[in-house]
């Protein structure tokens, strides 16, 4: 039995407070925007590469998973992981209107959930690089059933080889890379008034 | 935009909001519905169900959200491309009856059947979400999610605070961008770097600008007493019976298109896919 201290701060109240909202909700915002750019850019690349363009952007699908470990690293809190998903899909599709349309909403809730379950497996307490890689690999995998669902790769001869795309890049940039994010956030210290920054200072 | 906030700023009754018949719709009920006709496309895999929806509410939002052509034409774009590219990878990636062939390339009459309807229903829900998009307001939809859908007004607020902040980021991400360009060492035409490094530290310095903005952000909301109830909202959005009416005219139609559909025998679902 671990000390009572180790266990992340906001874990005993079960309202939200409004800082950690408002953060999930940031992070929401500027990954979408950060999304917005990339997508722009993406776009015209895949339309120059014709047909190739389809296979070749499940290598970036990690990217899209990102937002998900970095709210749950820093608040701490079961459905994190969920909620900024489901936040950053809102302000794509609302306010810069995304292609896909309201299914993103659908999406992003699987793709989080995914992403959760490693951490919440662990009760929010373990954040080592095997949790991340593991969020990542869960992430990509839960949601390549309902994409695929959704845009018929079902029978598809290249089925398999965009599944195997998918976890891959779902481990290192939707996992590892997400550690290295938080990493370098929690060493700012922009984000010391949160259950990440207090866990720290309950460790020291 | 800026008209609405200040209209938003000034006039705080509960007045309809301008402009065509379209924008004047609630919110709420034009993302359920928007929600409910992608749910169903997803279903759908023959081209002839979703060709048929496409033009009709290709008609229906030409005909009461006054979009002007050009504008419509151009938000196709997207939508378009990414059409093509599930065309074209369908019509090569399916076995089945061989159409052409041509060295390892070949399409078959299963694979463009299936990327025809995957490819119109990206047409359908493209132009839906076109017609969402540039009939409703940002801050009306929140406010109507808050009032029609029991949207916490905790989180309403956090998420109009972001949509505020989006609507900085542009001019952030190009102060960030030309202050880094002050410092780095220049190439040797003169020019700072593009590289992709210089974006992720561009991308890193927003991040952390946001969460600290965001922070302040957190504490001013609170001292202005958010999450006290009762909530008053200052101004309402209208929700009416033309809402319900059209809501249930486009449920019929919906209803009667897919009907129609599996009656005369077009209608395909999941098991095309094999």
């Amino acid at each position: 039995m671990r000390p009572d201290l180790s266990r992340p701060a906001s874990a005993h109240n079960k309202r939200w407070s409004l800082k950690d909202l408002v953060l999930v909700v940031v992070l929401g915002v500027v990954f979408g925007f950060l999304y917005w750019i990339f997508v722009q850019a993406w776009t015209a690349l895949s339309i120059a590469m014709g047909p190739a363009g389809d296979l070749a952007q499940h290598f970036l699908l990690g990217s899209w998973l990102l937002v998900a470990p970095i709210a749950i690293a820093i608040v701490r809190r079961p459905f994190a992981g969920i909620f900024a998903e489901v936040i950053a899909s809102v302000i794509e599709v609302v306010f810069l209107g995304s292609m896909v349309g309201p299914l993103l909403f659908v999406g992003a809730a699987i793709q989080g959930a995914g992403s959760e379950i490693p951490f919440a497996l662990t009760r929010y307490r373990n954040y080592s690089w095997r949790t991340y890689a593991l969020s990542g690999l869960l992430g990509a995998g839960l949601v390549f059933f309902y994409s695929a669902f959704r845009s018929g790769w079902y029978g598809q001869e290249i089925f398999l080889l965009r599944l195997a795309i998918q976890l891959i890049s779902g481990v290192i940039i939707g996992g590892l890379f997400a550690k290295i994010i938080v990493d370098a956030l929690d060493k700012t210290g922009v984000v010391d008034n949160f259950a990440i920054g207090r866990d720290r200072l309950a460790r020291a | 935009m800026t008209s609405e906030l200040i209209t938003t700023r000034t006039g705080a009754a509960p007045t309809r909001p301008p402009g065509n018949l379209l924008s004047r719709r609630n919110p709420t009920i034009k993302l359920a519905l928007l929600f409910i006709v992608s749910l169903v496309l997803m279903f759908i895999f023959d081209p002839i169900t979703p060709l048929v929806l496409y033009l009709l509410a290709l008609g229906a939002i030409a005909a009461t959200a006054r979009i002007p052509v050009k504008a419509f034409v151009l938000a196709h774009i997207p939508f378009l491309a990414f059409a093509l590219g599930l065309l074209i990878v369908n019509a090569l990636s399916r076995p089945g009856d061989v159409l052409w062939q041509a060295g390892a390339l070949r399409v078959t009459t299963e694979g463009l059947l299936v990327g025809a309807a995957l490819a119109l229903r990206t047409l359908v829900i493209g132009v839906l979400s076109i017609g969402f998009v540039l009939s409703t307001d940002g801050v009306a939809l929140m406010t109507s999610l808050h009032q029609h859908a029991r949207l916490g007004s905790r989180l309403t607020y956090a998420v109009l605070a972001g949509y505020r902040m989006l609507e900085d980021l542009p001019r952030e991400w190009q102060t960030i961008r030309h202050a880094h360009a002050v410092r780095v060492p220049l190439r040797a035409n003169g020019k700072p770097p593009r590289s992709l490094r210089q974006y992720g530290r561009a991308a890193f310095a927003l991040l952390v600008l946001s969460i600290r903005k965001g922070e302040r952000m957190a504490q001013s909301l609170e001292s202005r007493g958010l999450g006290l109830t009762p909530r008053s909202t200052w101004r309402r959005i209208p929700l009416t019976r033309t809402d319900w009416a059209m809501a249930a005219a486009v449920l019929t139609v919906l209803g009667v298109v897919v009907g129609l559909s599996a009656l005369l025998g077009v209608l395909r679902g999941y098991q095309v896919l094999g």
